[in-house]
């Protein structure tokens, strides 16, 4: 597909994929980039109905990622029935027909934030950075925060959102 | 640089912020609070001040039209030629410093119609000869469309104006209370423009009050540690 801007970057060496090519309309040098197309996209949705549509935040990016995807995995902060998704006021409405499998998991944008429930857990991000450095720390997080942990609702009490456990 | 980057916004024109911009969405809106309250003032995922309702695809197709006059960026290294880099630092493969990456930048910076660009640090390894790769070039050959570009770069210490009859950045002011030589010495390439450059104008009293007070009110539904530590109180 065809990107305005770029000629002339060292995007043109860095990506050979790239290609420049005169554009048949105007006779301009124009960039064409090949479409990504992910395996497997995992979204966080708002809300999801029992049908499978989601309601996805409108200042992020998921419903494009979706739309691009082969396999789309989604969570949900909180499962409604269609007639109250429909009437949701602010997110976008992502059909289910885009989505392969949804999971009920309440607080599943942790330690990223999920509007209106819960800010980003900037304490726990500065952890993880810290932790990410070696593969040995790095163990120790998991260790921390998921294999010592038996499931959700335990992780949830570990880092401050017990109130989101059902 | 708030105060400064202020200065460069027109009223009615369409104003576009984007992520990491603290000090850019600062000086919109001081902008909009004061000699441009017509501007259209964007300011990516603020709640008060963002218009699109379908991710950054709709903003990113809004600026492939054309429609914003006026964007900022930064960059990990910036050169004589206004070139940006946010790639790397050192060789790719073996990066010293692996930068986020060009996202949105490659194309806004050719279609933005003016591009005032902002670094904290002015210093050598932030002003360089020659980027190590060019994620953004300041200019661009007649073959390729484009109709936006740097205009100017604010730092702590001056603004350069980019001289689009030389493709080159130069010296326009140096702010109060700093010499002409530590400009020079904090920069990694030979500053053109006058030998006896102009100081840049303080803010007035004015500024400074929109800018602690209801700026930073806004800002911080944003940046909230930006508007804890950035400002001095009102």
């Amino acid at each position: 597909m065809p990107v305005p801007g770029h000629v002339g970057s060292d995007y043109e060496t860095l990506r050979p994929e790239f290609k420049v090519i005169a554009d048949p309309y105007s006779g301009k040098d124009v960039l064409l980039v090949p479409a990504i197309v992910p395996d497997v996209a995992f979204i966080h949705a708002l809300q999801a109905d029992t049908d499978g549509n989601l309601l996805v935040d409108e200042k992020e990016d998921d419903f494009l990622l979706a739309q691009a995807s082969r396999v789309v995995v989604a969570s949900t902060e909180e499962m409604v029935s269609p007639d109250l998704l429909r009437r949701a006021a602010y997110g976008l409405k992502l059909s289910a027909i885009h989505v392969t499998a949804l999971v009920a998991t309440p607080g599943g944008a942790h330690p990223t934030a999920c509007r209106e429930r819960y800010g980003i857990d900037a304490g726990h991000l500065t952890e993880y950075l810290g932790l990410a450095k070696s593969d040995e720390t790095f163990r120790t997080y998991l260790q921390r925060y998921i294999f010592d942990l038996k499931d959700h609702g335990t992780y949830l009490a570990q880092v401050g959102l017990a109130a989101l456990a059902a | 640089m708030a105060a400064v980057i202020a200065r460069e916004v027109r009223d009615q024109e369409t104003v576009a912020v984007g992520t990491l911009s603290p000090i850019p969405a600062a000086g919109v809106l001081l902008a909009s609070r004061r000699h441009a309250p017509r501007a259209t003032v964007m300011i990516i995922n603020h709640d008060d001040h963002w218009p699109f309702h379908n991710g950054s695809k709709e903003f990113y197709d809004f600026a492939q039209r054309g429609k914003i006059d006026l964007f900022f960026h930064s960059g990990g290294q910036i050169d004589q030629f206004g070139n940006l880099n946010v790639i790397t630092i050192g060789q790719h493969d073996h990066p010293t410093i692996r930068l986020p990456g060009g996202a949105g930048s490659p194309m806004l910076y050719y279609l933005a119609r003016r591009v005032i660009l902002f670094r904290t640090e002015h210093s050598p390894r932030a002003f360089v000869e020659r980027v190590d790769y060019v994620t953004s070039p300041g200019s661009s050959s007649p073959r390729v469309a484009r109709s936006g570009g740097p205009r100017k770069v604010v730092t702590p210490l001056a603004v350069l104006a980019f001289n689009r009859e030389s493709k080159r950045l130069e010296l326009e002011s140096v702010h109060p209370g700093i010499s002409l030589a530590q400009v020079q010495g904090a920069t990694g390439f030979p500053l053109g423009g006058p030998r006896e450059a102009p100081t840049t104008p303080p803010p007035t009293e004015e500024d400074l009050a929109i800018l602690r007070g209801p700026v930073r009110e806004s800002v911080a539904k944003l940046y909230p540690v930006f508007a804890r530590t950035a400002f001095l109180a009102a």
